[in-house]
């Protein structure tokens, strides 16, 4: 199975037919399912964005919703404005990208538990101060833009044209990001999260490469608004409330930390779960969330995309070893090498 | 000017709130090294435990102390089954775990009792008194004896009992202390069921003003978190002092300061954290910390 998967021509086949059934989706589901298509490429990007300075840089942030907030306020005032849709999606990017680059020039300069703590401001404070500027956001009743009509001509209807856009633009930002993080950028984050003395040393200023991903990952949040803006029409102050942010984090870890393939896990996770929930009770949306995240930190450290290598992996213990090497394979990768768990009480406690 | 020292009052009322989940922080923190974002979460779920008891007629400090025990014992199983495979791995990794437990305690607690609030019996009687023309309520007078008491209480038992110099050695090094024959997990449980305990202190304070929900104590939480922050988080009367200021600080700009108002008041603490932050990365009260290589 590994060996068929590492050999380019069947992971180009594999990109074909993805693509074809990206492709060939909306056309013959319903608008309800087109809109939660579309709606799990625009969490996708948020996603991205959070990946990059959370699992690929080790930063936490509990503030990604504020900028996705920001970039679906900055949308729908632009489009009552009539500006242009590129003026529209730029004006999305760089404004958020801006503030994220302001928040991280302080906040950088802290370590792993302050930066949470500041992040976590953003959303708290964002959602009164959004409440405060009703010419701009439309106050606690939100705004609702209606724009993106498919083009006449194009045989296409509006739900299945913003989905054909959305995802256009989704696939793009994440081919960017994936070169972003396999490249030297990625590489540099990745020596960061795992030891900013080495990086220091290697030349790397750990605080530089903290301040680029929290503005890349702002930057994200804000285009993940614009399309937010496209497939819903509509924001309010709870699209960057801190629960938003919670259940950002969550699916994040959810679909797999650090990994392009775990962020759309995550997103299609991220959609579902209230879709999935309410039809049981929407009022237990909490609790499965809640259950769903810490089983997976149990049993899945790696997130939703490390499933297939863990079930070859039980499979193989399951055969050869004992239950007690099993269970060591179970605890999470960090504490599994002996000098590692001894010296690790030691190096995390100096920091605090 | 009597309105105003009435502000402060409160604030420090208020503030005492933040000031007991903040002492819960930073007693978790200091045993562990973590934070636990379900630190409010877990208070609430007691707070609840006493809800029902009062709702079957028992009396409220029979409740509450129900609730303590209540709190103790699930704090210390939270410790013991769930956080302890991640202590001593990636921080990260643990945040996010206290993440998934804040909303899954919120999940537990919203099942059983639903999400609308409900109300909640005061410990205070409802009155007021008057000093020198400045009209003070009980329930504000209390809470702050009530947190006053309770770092007393600390205090006594990290100083001069042979169970808080136990703690104090299992969070200075746990190596050194396991190897002295301190049984650390069991102290790390402790840790956690008196965290717990405070945390539903500050449930059953709060509960009578907020009425009860699975939320009341999130906004709470946010400010014990940047209290526990500036004043350092491994200092519990730093942690309590900046709770204090916070709570009559963001009080007074509430009420002084148009633009703030009472909807933008939680800025200021957090603008507080930032410069402070930012001048004295350790907090006001911390320890500064050498990293060795």
């Amino acid at each position: 199975m590994k060996n068929l998967l590492a050999r380019p021509i069947v992971r180009l086949l594999l990109a074909v037919v993805i693509a074809v059934v990206i492709i060939v989706a909306p056309i013959s589901s319903s608008s309800f399912i087109n809109y939660q298509l579309s709606l799990i490429a625009v969490f996708a990007v948020a996603l991205l964005g959070l990946n990059i300075v959370m699992g690929y840089t080790g930063q936490v942030s509990l503030g990604q919703s504020a900028f996705l907030g920001l970039g679906a306020y900055i949308a729908a005032y632009g489009v009552r404005q009539e500006w242009p849709v590129v003026v529209i999606f730029l004006l999305c990017c760089i404004i958020p990208a801006a503030v994220g680059l302001l928040v991280a020039l302080a906040a950088a300069r802290l370590r792993g538990l302050a930066l949470a703590m500041v992040t976590i401001a953003l959303p708290i404070i964002g959602v009164p101060l959004a409440k405060r500027f009703p010419d701009f956001t439309g106050g606690s009743v939100g705004s609702t833009v209606s724009w993106l009509e498919a083009p006449e001509g194009s045989g296409l209807a509006d739900d299945q044209f913003r989905y054909y856009l959305v995802v256009a633009i989704a696939v793009v930002l994440f081919i960017l990001g994936r070169n972003l993080v396999r490249g030297r950028i990625g590489r540099a984050f990745a020596i960061v999260k795992s030891n900013e003395a080495v990086a220091l040393s290697m030349g790397i200023s750990p605080y530089r490469y903290k301040v680029l991903a929290f503005t890349i990952a702002s930057l994200f949040g804000g285009a993940s608004g614009f399309l937010y803006i496209a497939v819903v029409q509509y924001t309010s102050p709870e699209t960057l409330s801190f629960a938003t942010s919670i259940n950002l984090v969550a699916a994040m870890v959810i679909g797999g930390s650090a990994s392009i393939l775990g962020t759309v896990l995550g997103a299609i996770y991220f959609v579902m779960l209230p879709v999935v929930a309410g039809q049981i009770d929407s009022s237990r949306t909490a609790l499965i969330s809640g259950a769903a995240l810490l089983l997976v930190l149990f049993l899945l450290p790696g997130g939703l995309v490390s499933l297939p290598r863990r079930i070859a992996q039980l499979v193989r213990g399951g055969r050869g070893g004992s239950p007690r090497s099993r269970a060591a394979a179970d605890r999470p990768p960090t504490g599994d090498t002996a000098p590692r768990t001894t010296a690790a009480p030691e190096a995390e406690k100096q920091p605090r | 000017m009597a309105y105003t020292i009435q502000l402060i009052v409160e604030g420090f009322a208020t503030g005492s709130i933040y000031g007991a989940l903040a002492l819960a922080i930073v007693l978790v923190n200091r045993s562990t090294g973590l934070i636990n974002f379900a630190q409010g979460s877990m208070g609430v779920l007691a707070t609840f435990v006493a809800f029902g008891l009062v709702q079957l007629g028992a009396p409220l400090l029979l409740a509450m102390l129900v609730a303590f025990v209540f709190a103790f014992v699930f704090g210390a199983g939270v410790e013991r089954f769930v956080v302890r495979r991640f202590e001593g791995g990636d921080p990260d990794t643990a945040v996010v775990v206290t993440i998934g437990l804040f909303v899954l305690i919120a999940g537990i607690a919203a099942l059983i009792w639903g999400y609308e609030p409900r109300q909640f019996p005061s410990l205070f009687p409802p009155q007021s008194i008057e000093i020198l023309g400045v009209f003070i309520s009980l329930r504000s007078v209390g809470t702050i004896v009530v947190l006053v008491a309770v770092m007393a209480l600390l205090q006594v038992l990290f100083r001069f009992t042979k169970l808080g110099l136990a703690m104090r050695a299992v969070a200075d090094n746990p190596q050194s202390a396991s190897l002295s024959g301190l049984p650390v997990s069991r102290l790390l449980m402790v840790g956690w069921g008196l965290a717990a305990v405070l945390g539903a202190l500050a449930g059953i304070l709060v509960a009578p003003q907020l009425f009860i929900s699975p939320t009341m104590l999130d906004f709470a939480l946010v400010y014990a978190l940047a209290a526990a922050i500036l004043g350092g988080l491994d200092s519990p009367l730093g942690a309590v002092v900046a709770a204090w200021f916070i709570g009559i600080v963001e009080n007074l700009a509430g009420a002084y300061i148009d633009f703030i108002g009472d909807d933008l008041k939680i800025a200021v603490p957090f603008i507080f954290m930032l410069v402070i932050l930012i001048a004295r990365p350790q907090g006001l009260f911390g320890r500064k910390v050498t990293v060795r290589i």
